[in-house]
């Protein structure tokens, strides 16, 4: 439980202040940021889903990372297609690369980690990323948004990300409990 | 039968001249009966269509009869299970674009979710059940059985009936030395053994139509075990009609086999019951 607080607090720090919400003087961003923000994310679970499948032999960390690679890749589609739509090229924030180092730690731990432990670890993690990013899209993210569609369609995802977040708060359980 | 006829003579041969007439003419009117009720099964029902969209299920509450066939029709475009709570039934992934439907036969209502966001969840309500429980007794109106459904339980009750009397008929004839009792015994196993067989077919009927809700674990080992059955059964009424034959009471080793059937038999309907009504 105090890993899961911890990551949670890591990530949603991360996000919250690479987005500019609790800095007074930085800029809210702009749709392209927050086109580029939404695929950083996705790429990034999609990336540790991948990790998962290669060091993972337990059978229900393998069905939530398919999940998570399934899930996530055709969001981005979703994403990527409406951006096309309207003429909307994903741009690089503060944000986006404040989430690529995270992920490249987290990745490096995982890489570190075998068998159980990085089961736990990888759980711990779904869990806590999947928090902040529900954060971030409801306090940041949808309300910056200017576009109607791209606003319609974060708001439209968030059912998708709680449901990741429940099924890997089952997980955790799961693991927890062994 | 010209054999019978030539030695009528022969009491014995007599006796045993009329019980394969009787066996006979059982097994035919068990045929035809069979045959009735495979030209009469209608799939009958409503459809019922829910659609997911939007990690939804709408609508998220239906209202089915037992014998009806929902469909789940994915337009999202993730792909969903429908996974019953209580695990009776279990879609797998459905990808987008696709569609997995079954055969309701529960009695009650039955919530559901998706395995992968166990945020989505939705409800099959029983239409029976709600009506009954208005008060307006539509539950008790009788109609003709038609469905596997309906005629696995009805047969279930003779056989289960059946064969545990047959067996008490047995031990109370060797404890008091009734011929009776053992007549008795002997005509209830042969029902038995002409009855079972119905009761496992209309079982098989139900498994291959509309079975897959069923609990995968506790169908397997319910559906071998009751072939089983039918083929132990034959085996003591065959025993049974041997020592009738003899005009004597059944040996130890007869009632050992037909006790242990017997248990077989209390198991075999615990795990009915437990798929009928759940733990």
């Amino acid at each position: 439980m105090r890993i899961r607080k911890y990551y949670f607090a890591v990530f949603t720090s991360a996000v919250l202040i690479a987005t500019g919400s609790v800095t007074a003087h930085a800029q809210a961003p702009t749709d392209p940021q927050i086109a580029g923000i939404v695929q950083t994310a996705n790429q990034i679970d999609i990336n540790q889903a991948k990790l998962a499948l290669k060091r993972t032999s337990n059978p229900q960390v393998k069905e939530f990372a398919n999940q998570m690679i399934s899930d996530h890749t055709n969001l981005e589609k979703s994403v990527n297609d409406l951006a096309k739509k309207l003429g909307v090229t994903p741009e690089d924030s503060p944000t986006s690369k404040q989430l690529k180092q995270q992920a490249a730690e987290e990745t490096k731990k995982l890489t570190s980690l075998h068998g159980e432990a990085f089961d736990k670890e990888y759980a711990s993690h779904e869990v806590a990323f999947h928090q902040a990013v529900i954060e971030a899209a409801k306090t940041t993210l949808i309300p910056n948004a200017k576009n109607a569609e791209l606003k319609s369609a974060l708001e439209g995802a968030a059912p998708l990300l709680q449901g990741h977040l429940e099924h890997a708060q089952q997980l955790e359980q799961t693991l927890g409990s062994k | 039968m010209i054999a019978c006829h030539d030695l009528a003579f022969h009491s014995g041969h007599r006796y045993r001249c009329k019980v394969r007439r009787i066996m006979l003419r059982a097994a035919a009117v068990a045929l035809l009966s069979a045959m009735c009720w495979a030209q009469d099964a209608r799939p009958g029902g409503t459809n019922h269509v829910i659609v997911i969209k939007r990690l939804q299920f709408n609508p998220p509450q239906t209202t089915v009869k037992p014998g009806d066939t929902v469909e789940w029709k994915n337009d999202d475009i993730f792909s969903h299970t429908v996974t019953a709570e209580n695990g009776s039934f279990d879609s797998g992934l459905i990808d987008p674009g696709h569609s997995w439907q079954m055969r309701f036969t529960d009695t009650r209502a039955v919530a559901y979710h998706c395995r992968p966001h166990p945020n989505m969840k939705g409800t099959l309500i029983v239409q029976g059940v709600e009506n009954a429980a208005q008060g307006n007794g539509a539950m008790l109106k009788w109609s003709p059985p038609r469905t596997p459904q309906e005629f696995h339980p009805i047969l279930v009750n003779f056989t289960a009936a059946l064969l545990p009397l047959a067996f008490l008929s047995d031990v109370l004839g060797r404890i008091f030395r009734r011929h009776s009792f053992h007549h008795a015994a002997w005509w209830m196993a042969l029902y038995a053994a002409v009855i079972t067989p119905l009761t496992a077919a209309a079982g098989w009927w139900w498994k291959l139509n509309g079975g897959s809700d069923l609990p995968a674990k506790l169908i397997t080992v319910h559906q071998w075990l009751g072939t089983a059955s039918v083929g132990l059964f034959v085996i003591l009424a065959i025993w049974r009609w041997r020592i009738q034959k003899r005009d004597g009471a059944p040996s130890i080793s007869y009632l050992t086999f037909a006790a242990i059937v017997v248990l077989a038999l209390v198991y075999q309907g615990s795990l009915g019951g437990r798929m009928a009504f759940g733990n």
